[in-house]
């Protein structure tokens, strides 16, 4: 996207907590979360397993589990508050037609039992109005879009006659066919192998040009965030640490979160020395967190950390983090020396 | 998919005349008093040598087995001994046949009426109190003896309903009961497997995908979960409906149903050869082709199976 393009908000997430019923226990998954999702844009939510990312946007789509509910805060799209959706009627009116999502994985997200074509067709059917011979053209087409060669035979075929990356391509054209504005990308290359998931990548980016979709991207592999994303959006234990664009989060993250998770790139490893991972384990969310919840695991921590919960801190117009180190009486800290030289080396590639 | 059909139904053959071989040669093992039925103890043993020369058994077993084989392909099983003399088996099995069979089907038809639509709402209310109420009566007929409700059945229902204690093949009233005893244990187990196939489906991924492209919770049931859900139940179907025509011992002596039931039983304690080895052999074969329809069926619902070469492959 553009720095010049006027930015319109198509999505906006406000003050959202989302609680889980347990075995008699609440959890709460996700722990006041603001958020904008801007037309055109792609976002990139990143974050380790259980850092809630995928809640955050099974609760867009009115896809949480039973057990979940929603007990704060608002979720607008298009004047609804989807927050406060609870009739399927309701959520049909949304699912599909205007937020859409390619799951995880291709191996176990199609029918095993219905022909690939009637099952894209089956969203054709429900978001474009078409029918007969116009929804049968309309899915070669959406097949042809997806990458898929000699389309009339393959519309006939069975998902187990499908590999793995393939399959995925009939789930993003599953996606597409609903005719969305909003298109989430649930971890869309884990299952896949590397070379298949450059392909898938390049693929979404194709399709959000031509379709002018709004995409979210949720992952926990930077690799995909670098290809794809304009803003990324760091979660850890339920909340949103830092958020700015893509090169203010790569090259001058300021959470010691975010610092821990880009060391904990393969490419940043030194030879012979054992690859960075970050110690200890996410904290309980059965509980009551104290301060910021990374503090525990952070070797920068200070003693506010354990009290309060940091607000955020304004570090430019997109790019903002919560972390007191960012509070103007707090001691400077430096990020540690490799990951240093990285954003170095990082905005000098940007600058040219 | 006739290649596959036909590769099966040769298996299929194959092991049906390896059974009725078996079956053939088990039975001269079994003593030979059995062929002389009430008359052995009038006969001298010269007698009874000519008697049984007389009937093939001195001829050398091979040519005996090419004799039964002969008289199966004519649809001859032979006469009955002891049980009715002389009566040929085929129409002493006639006879019963038609009321298990009548029985059986609209058992079938019962249990697939009630326990699969029932199997489908516990799925659905999972956890809530239908599907708690449905799955105590399964408890309860998988727990308790079936002798004990049937029982239970013929002799409080009878009283209550003022219902006829014993079958009676002029009085359609009288079909009733049997027909629910019999019907009990199969709606249970439709609706056991059906609840946990449908739980199963529930919980895949592509029902996530489908629902996230908006499909109507509706449609979802009718077109995605129920159908893969229905598809297990497929295979063992044919063999279900077939062995009805075996009929239920306890329910065809408790209300005294002239069904197969305990003709197996009968004729072996009568040392009625014959008509054992006539039963066997249906058994088994309705058994071999209960099978064989299941493969079938499960091949023409479920498009995974691999037909023809490599054989089948899910």
């Amino acid at each position: 996207m553009g720095e010049t393009q006027k930015k319109t908000k198509i999505l906006s997430i406000e003050n959202l907590v989302i609680k889980f019923k347990l075995r008699g226990q609440v959890l709460t998954a996700i722990r006041d979360i603001s958020l904008d999702l801007y037309k055109g844009e792609s976002l990139a939510i990143v974050g380790e397993s259980g850092s809630g990312k995928s809640v955050l946007v099974k609760s867009i789509m009115g896809l949480l589990d039973k057990n979940g509910y929603i007990d704060q805060g608002k979720i607008l799209y298009n004047d609804n508050d989807l927050a406060h959706f609870s009739t399927e009627k309701d959520w049909l009116k949304i699912r599909g037609k205007e937020i859409a999502m390619v799951t995880q994985d291709p191996m176990t997200s199609l029918n095993p039992l219905k022909t690939i074509g009637k099952q894209i067709e089956e969203a054709v059917v429900l978001h474009q109005g078409l029918t007969g011979k116009d929804a049968y053209e309309k899915v070669l087409q959406l097949l042809r879009d997806v990458g898929i060669h000699d389309v009339e035979k393959r519309y006939k075929q069975y998902p187990h006659e499908f590999s793995g990356g393939m399959r995925q391509r009939i789930v993003i054209a599953i996606a597409i066919a609903c005719n969305p504005k909003v298109l989430i990308c649930d971890e869309p290359t884990t299952a896949l192998d590397v070379t298949i998931q450059a392909q898938i990548l390049q693929l979404l980016k194709n399709l959000q040009e031509k379709y002018l979709l709004t995409t979210i991207y949720i992952t926990h592999d930077l690799g995909v965030v670098a290809k794809v994303a304009d803003r990324i959006a760091v979660m850890y234990a339920g909340d949103i640490i830092e958020y700015g664009k893509t090169d203010e989060i790569f090259f001058n993250a300021k959470h010691p979160y975010t610092w821990a998770l880009i060391s904990s790139l393969p490419q940043l490893g030194v030879k012979g020395q054992e690859l960075y991972s970050i110690k200890g384990t996410p904290p309980n969310l059965f509980k009551e967190i104290q301060g910021d919840a990374f503090a525990p695991r952070n070797p920068y921590a200070l003693k506010i950390d354990f009290v309060e919960r940091p607000p955020y801190f304004k570090l430019s117009e997109t790019h903002f983090a919560k972390t007191w180190l960012l509070h103007p009486n707090a001691p400077t800290v430096e990020p540690p020396e490799t990951l240093k030289k990285f954003f170095e080396e990082g905005r000098e590639y940007a600058n040219g | 998919m006739l290649g596959y059909v036909g590769k099966r139904l040769l298996q299929s053959v194959v092991t049906l005349l390896v059974i009725i071989t078996i079956v053939f040669l088990l039975l001269r093992l079994l003593p030979e008093e059995g062929y002389l039925g009430a008359a052995a103890d009038k006969m001298s043993p010269e007698q009874q040598e000519i008697y049984l020369t007389n009937l093939g058994l001195r001829d050398p077993i091979l040519v005996q087995l090419g004799n039964f084989y002969t008289d199966l392909i004519r649809g001859d099983l032979g006469k009955s001994i002891t049980y009715r003399t002389d009566v040929p088996v085929v129409d002493i099995i006639a006879d019963k046949i038609m009321y298990s069979l009548s029985f059986g089907l609209a058992a079938v038809a019962l249990s697939i009426l009630i326990g699969v639509p029932l199997g489908i709402l516990m799925a659905q209310m999972k956890g809530r109190w239908l599907d708690r109420l449905g799955t105590g009566y399964i408890v309860f007929i998988v727990a308790v003896p079936s002798m004990v409700y049937f029982l239970l059945i013929q002799v409080y229902i009878t009283d209550i309903f003022k219902l006829p204690l014993l079958f009676d093949s002029d009085k359609p009233i009288s079909w009733l009961l049997p027909l629910i005893s019999l019907a009990l244990g199969p709606i249970a187990s439709y609706a056991m497997w059906m609840r946990r196939y449908m739980v199963d489906e529930l919980n895949k991924d592509y029902i996530k995908l489908a629902r996230a492209k908006g499909v109507k919770e509706r449609t979802l049931m009718f077109s995605h979960v129920m159908r893969n859900a229905f598809i297990p139940l497929a295979q063992y179907l044919p063999a279900t409906i077939l062995f009805t025509i075996t009929g239920s011992i306890y329910i065809e002596s408790l209300y005294s149903i002239p069904g197969m039931g305990g003709l197996l039983v009968d004729a072996i304690q009568r040392q009625d050869n014959a008509v054992v080895q006539g039963l066997v052999l249906i058994f088994s074969s309705l058994g071999i082709i209960g099978l064989f329809l299941g493969d079938i069926a499960m091949a023409l619902v479920d498009p995974r199976i691999k037909l023809g070469r490599g054989g089948s492959v899910r």
